[in-house]
C-alpha cells in the first residue's frame, strides 16, 4: 500500500507541474475581451500616436482628447507630456517625437525638451 | 519439492512471485499524473489563471478594436504611410481580409451613437478613405457622407537654423523701373475653388443667445446641406464642426459660441470664401434693453 501511495504521489507530483507549465507557460488564458487600460504600454504608446497624428489632421484638440478617453486615462494632458518627453528622453523615432510635441502644444504642456521639435504652422486661408 | 513451515508449497521458479518486487507501481505513477494533470491545468486556467496586462490590440473588446482600427485611419490619413497602416491592421488579427475588416468596423461605428461627435465623425470619414482606397465597400459609405479635409501646409523646424553673418559688400536694394503702362493683372495659376456664393452675415441681438454664430448652409433652393464641414478662426485657433449635427434646427445647421471681445472669421474650407469682415463679439442691447453680446447669422448657398 505504501508502494502505491509512493507512487501515486510521483504521478500527482508530475502531472502538477506538467498541467502548470502548459496552463501558465505554454498555453495560458487569453483574454479576447480586455479593456483599453490593459493595452500594453507600447500599444499604448502607439494608439497616442496616432491620435496625435489624427489631431495633426483636424487640429480639433477637443477630438483628440476624446479619442485618448480610449484609454481609460485620468490627466490626459499629463499624460500625453510624460509620453512626449518618454520619447524625446529615449530617442523614438523623429517623426512620433513631432506629432506627440504638437499635441503636447496643443493641450498647454510644451515644455522645454520639447521645443526643438516644435512645428511651425501655416494654415491655408481656406477660400 | 519442499513444503515451509506452514506446510505450503513454495511459488514456482517462473512465478511473479519469486521476481523481486518493482519499487515503483507505474500504474499508480499513471494514475497520480493523470490526476495531477488535470489539476494543475484546471488551477492554471481556472482557479489563478495568468493575469494579462500587457494585452495586444486584437483583445480588445469589439468597440475598442473598431476605435483602435479607427486610430490607425486617422494617423494613415496625416502620414498617408500604407505599409504602417496595413501592418497595424494585421495586429488586430483579422480573420480575413484587414481592410473588409476596417470596412466593417466603420459601419459598426457609423451605426452607434460614435459619429454623434465631431471627433467620430471625423474618425469614420478617415476609416472610409483608407478602405475605399483599396476598393472595399462599406455600410459607412452611404451613412457618412464625404467631407472635405482641411488643407493645410505644415513646417518642420527641429533645429533652429542661425542667420548667416551680415557681408561687408552692401547690397543694393533693386528698385522696379517705372512703367509707362498699367501692370497687367496677375491670372492665378490654380482658379480659386469655390461652390458657394459670398456668405452672408446678418446680425441680432439677443439675451438668451449671447455671442452665437448660427450658420445655415444651404442649397439654392433653400434646403440644408447635412455634414458641411465648416471652420470658424480666431486669432489663435480655430475649430472645425459639421452642420446637421442639431437636427432640431434643420440639416444644414450648425452654431459656435464666441467669446467676448474677440473676432472670427468663418467658411468652408476649400470650398467657400471666408467671411468679408470679422464677426466681432461686441457688446449689444436688446429690444428690451437687457444687455447681450452681438450674435450672427452666416448663410452659404451653394452657387
Amino acid at each position: 500500500m505504501l508502494r502505491f501511495l509512493l507512487s501515486l504521489a510521483v504521478g500527482l507530483g508530475l502531472g502538477l507541474g506538467l498541467g502548470l507549465y502548459l496552463g501558465w507557460i505554454q498555453f495560458p488564458v487569453e483574454y479576447t475581451d480586455a479593456p483599453p487600460s490593459s493595452l500594453a504600454e507600447s500599444y499604448q504608446d502607439d494608439y497616442t500616436v496616432m491620435i496625435a497624428a489624427g489631431y495633426l489632421v483636424d487640429r480639433d484638440v477637443n477630438a483628440a482628447l476624446e479619442r485618448l478617453r480610449l484609454l481609460e486615462i485620468s490627466n490626459i494632458p499629463q499624460y500625453v507630456q510624460n509620453v512626449t518627453e518618454r520619447f524625446i528622453s529615449s530617442s523614438r523615432e523623429v517623426r512620433d517625437i513631432i506629432y506627440m510635441v504638437a499635441l503636447s502644444e496643443a493641450l498647454g504642456r510644451l515644455t522645454p525638451i520639447m521645443e526643438p521639435y516644435r512645428e511651425v504652422n501655416v494654415r491655408g486661408t481656406g477660400g | 519439492m519442499g513444503y515451509d513451515l506452514a506446510g505450503n508449497q513454495p511459488p514456482a521458479r517462473e512465478s511473479r512471485y519469486r521476481r523481486p518486487r518493482s519499487l515503483v507501481s507505474w500504474s499508480a505513477v499513471l494514475i497520480g499524473f493523470l490526476i495531477g494533470l488535470g489539476g494543475g491545468l484546471f488551477y492554471a486556467w481556472n482557479i489563478n489563471p495568468v493575469v494579462q496586462v500587457d494585452t495586444q490590440p486584437w483583445q480588445l473588446t469589439a468597440r475598442a478594436r473598431a476605435e483602435y482600427m479607427a486610430a490607425i485611419a486617422l494617423d494613415f490619413g496625416y502620414d498617408g504611410d500604407l505599409n504602417l497602416a496595413v501592418q497595424r491592421l494585421i495586429e488586430l488579427r483579422p480573420q480575413g481580409d484587414p481592410f473588409q475588416m476596417l470596412a466593417d468596423a466603420a459601419c459598426q461605428l457609423a451605426t452607434s451613437g460614435y459619429v454623434d461627435s465631431n471627433a467620430g465623425l471625423q474618425a469614420v470619414q478617415s476609416m472610409k478613405l483608407l478602405y475605399q482606397l483599396q476598393g472595399r465597400t462599406g455600410c459607412a459609405d452611404t451613412l457618412v457622407a464625404a467631407v472635405a479635409q482641411p488643407t493645410e501646409v505644415v513646417l518642420s523646424l527641429p533645429t533652429p537654423t542661425p542667420l548667416p553673418p551680415a557681408t561687408k559688400t552692401p547690397t543694393q536694394v533693386p528698385t522696379p523701373a517705372p512703367s509707362p503702362t498699367a501692370a497687367a493683372p496677375i491670372q492665378p495659376t490654380v482658379p480659386v475653388q469655390s461652390d458657394f456664393v459670398p456668405p452672408v452675415v446678418r446680425t441680432f441681438c439677443d439675451a438668451t443667445l449671447p455671442g452665437i454664430i448660427e450658420i445655415f448652409v444651404q442649397q439654392v433652393g433653400g434646403e440644408g446641406l447635412p455634414l458641411q464641414q465648416v471652420r470658424v478662426r480666431w486669432n489663435d485657433g480655430d475649430n472645425l464642426f459639421l452642420t446637421g449635427l442639431k437636427s432640431e434646427r434643420g440639416p444644414g445647421y450648425a452654431d459656435f459660441e464666441m467669446e467676448a471681445g474677440l473676432s472670427y472669421i468663418v467658411d468652408i474650407p476649400g470650398r467657400s470664401d471666408p467671411t468679408s469682415s470679422p464677426l466681432i463679439a461686441s457688446p449689444c442691447t436688446t429690444e428690451t434693453g437687457a444687455t447681450s453680446i452681438t450674435s450672427y447669422r452666416v448663410f452659404f448657398v451653394e452657387q
